[in-house]
């Protein structure tokens, strides 16, 4: 079941990232293109309206954004200033960082309970976006989704992280597809965030 | 008082390690909630409407692009190009990575991108050459900074949203800085590797050098989408950012052939991540500089700073020594986000050009890559060389003096930055 969820937001995010970018270059394309004088192709060019454009990439980034970052809570990739957190002993440090862990799930939930609230009073209205004429609550329901999906990724890994004590981490030093020697010993240092179970770092 | 609060309270949430972006979130709540009369709906309604403007999405497209660069063979091109022209001289090999990382920034907006990129080609080949491994890695981790610089980069995208800055000036006033300060690094290069006598590659003929250069011609194109598009407006930058990453997927995948179609998901997974990232701290930033315009702090500072009659000259020492010390703490993002507003409004009272601004600020960020403890750059460089953190740092030292000086040539030294844009006609004369 969670698999499926995994899969599902992955495979959204990407699609909108690649969507979004697909419909940029066709708008600009169809832009110029329109004015090219060449029989028929012209007409049918102008017959096209993309003015729409624009408005869909906004909309889709917004999704993209509000999935992703719940993605992100997954993958570790939104960093704090961990420098001082990490000099702290390992039975402290485990308190702090459940601590902002669970502040995360707070200050999402909240959010998710705001959208939603948000998201009830436009339904009741007929606001639609200027160009695509979509209903707007429809737009705007990224954000209880995505925030509540977020609050629900925090609570996830801050259980995880209690009972196992590891954290995701986003490795930026990894890159797909281009020849690395082999994965730098991270651990040699103090200064990057260690696992508290396990060997616990360098120190 | 208000404003003690708030920054208060917003770095005692930061030091527990949270995530930037949240502790801006909480911040604003928790304000909201207790001190002031803010309507929450108006606070609610920001943070929805946040990143609903079209110059935002040129992020996301900007990543996507560096992205499909780094796996696309574009930066081995150029790296032969340039090792071509120059890598006959002292440390041949060394300066030769430098003016690919020059090459690079000029089409990739990230300064990581550019490490990876070069780094991973170049750092192999070099110690096969006879260089110390530290040396090299040492030259690309100053060097990829470069990437933020030169032309389109992200972190002038976010200060041009920030403070409403023209994103086409920005870029092109990146430009002569960043071949001043190419130039500045391979001089600092040459000089220490013709003291420790450094290998030297043969010269090549100009036959090779003119293959060397077509061959690498498909990448430099993009410099001509993205810049000739924006300056002669047939695109805006969220538009030229969006071809950008078009034609870099195009080139990878159908000319260069260095990345897989099958690749392309994983590619979009891995940009998606990280946009989504920034835009999620934009989201909260924006909620927080509103939060702090509703107090009317920006301009309480700048009258502040105004009234201790610094003049210009002290002004920007000061701007810069905060933004160095930030630079200990965060990414390059976040410090935009938080201090450009502040910064803003004193620094137009004072009559320094906002475009200029920016890219001190841009060159701050820079010198915060390159060391501890946040310094990406950094962190790539030695995960690519496999050299520990505190030998690589050691090893930057010499270039990072290097980078400070150029910093307080790029300060005192307006016209550099800002001849450019006012040539082009993207920004008015003054």
């Amino acid at each position: 079941m969670l698999k499926i969820l995994d899969h599902l937001e992955e495979w959204l995010i990407a699609s909108l990232m690649g969507g979004a970018t697909l419909i940029i270059f066709v708008a600009v394309i169809h832009r110029y293109a329109a004015g090219w004088p060449i029989p028929y192709v012209q007409d049918w060019m102008l017959s096209l309206n993309l003015s729409w454009a624009q408005e869909a990439c906004i909309y889709m980034f917004v999704w993209m954004a509000k999935f992703g970052a719940a993605y992100g809570v997954r993958t570790g990739i939104h960093v704090g200033v961990d420098v001082l957190v990490n000099q702290l002993s390992d039975r402290i440090r485990k308190r702090v960082v459940l601590f902002s862990l669970l502040a995360g799930a707070f200050f999402t939930g909240i959010v998710a309970a705001f959208g939603t609230n948000f998201v009830w009073l436009l339904a009741h209205t007929d606001t639609t976006s200027p160009d695509m004429e979509l209903p707007m609550w429809i737009v705007y329901l990224a954000i209880p989704l995505g925030s509540g999906l977020m609050c629900f990724r925090f609570l996830q890994v801050a259980w995880t992280f209690w009972r196992t004590g590891e954290l995701p981490q986003h490795d930026p030093t990894h890159v797909e597809g281009v020849d690395q020697p082999v994965i730098p010993d991270m651990s040699a240092d103090n200064l990057h965030p260690h696992e508290v179970a396990g060997k616990g770092g360098g120190r | 008082m208000n404003s003690a609060i708030i920054f208060g309270l917003l770095i005692a949430l930061m030091i527990t390690g949270m995530p930037i972006s949240i502790a801006l979130g909480l911040t604003v709540l928790t304000f909201v909630f207790t001190m002031t009369q803010v309507p929450i709906e108006s606070v609610a309604l920001k943070l929805f409407t946040g990143i609903e403007k079209f110059e935002i999405m040129a992020i996301p497209f900007f990543i996507l692009a560096g992205n499909f660069l780094t796996h696309g063979g574009v930066a081995k091109r150029m790296i032969n190009f340039a090792t071509s022209v120059i890598g006959h001289l002292h440390g041949g090999l060394a300066l030769a990575g430098i003016v690919a990382c020059a090459m690079f920034a000029l089409v990739c907006g990230s300064s990581v991108a550019t490490v990876v990129a070069i780094g991973s080609i170049l750092l192999p080949e070099m110690v096969k050459h006879g260089y110390p491994m530290r040396f090299g890695a040492a030259v690309i981790t100053v060097a990829g900074s470069l990437g933020i610089l030169m032309l389109p980069s992200i972190p002038k995208v976010i200060y041009a949203v920030a403070t409403g800055t023209s994103i086409g000036a920005l870029f092109v006033a990146g430009l002569l800085p960043g071949i001043l300060l190419t130039m500045m690094l391979c001089t600092t290069t040459w000089w220490i590797a013709r003291k420790r006598d450094y290998p030297r590659m043969t010269r090549s003929t100009w036959k090779e050098r003119g293959k060397a250069f077509a061959d690498s011609v498909w990448g430099l194109m993009l410099v001509v989408i993205i810049i000739g598009g924006i300056y002669s407006g047939i695109f805006t930058a969220t538009e030229a950012a969006a071809m950008a990453a078009m034609y870099a997927f195009f080139v990878s995948v159908f000319v260069y052939k260095a990345m897989p179609l099958k690749d392309t998901g994983k590619v979009l997974l891995q940009s998606a991540n990280m946009s989504a990232m920034l835009l999620y701290i934009i989201t909260n930033a924006a909620l927080f500089s509103f939060i702090l315009t509703n107090e009317n702090i920006p301009h309480a500072l700048a009258d502040w700073i105004l009234a201790k009659d610094l003049g210009w000259v002290g002004f920007l020492l000061l701007a810069n020594l905060l933004l160095l010390v930030a630079g200990n703490f965060m990414e390059p993002s976040s410090i935009i986000l938080i201090m450009a507003p502040i910064l803003y409004p004193a620094a137009i009272a004072l009559g320094i050009n906002p475009v200029h601004l920016g890219i001190l600020i841009d060159v701050n960020m820079e010198v915060g890559l390159c060391h501890p403890p946040v310094g990406l750059n950094l962190y790539v460089a030695s995960g690519i060389s496999r050299l520990g953190i505190t030998e690589l740092t050691k090893a930057v030292l010499p270039w990072l003096g290097v980078m400070l000086v150029f910093l307080v040539i790029v300060t005192y030294w307006p016209w550099l930055t800002l001849v450019l844009p006012r040539a082009m006609g993207m920004m008015p004369p003054g």
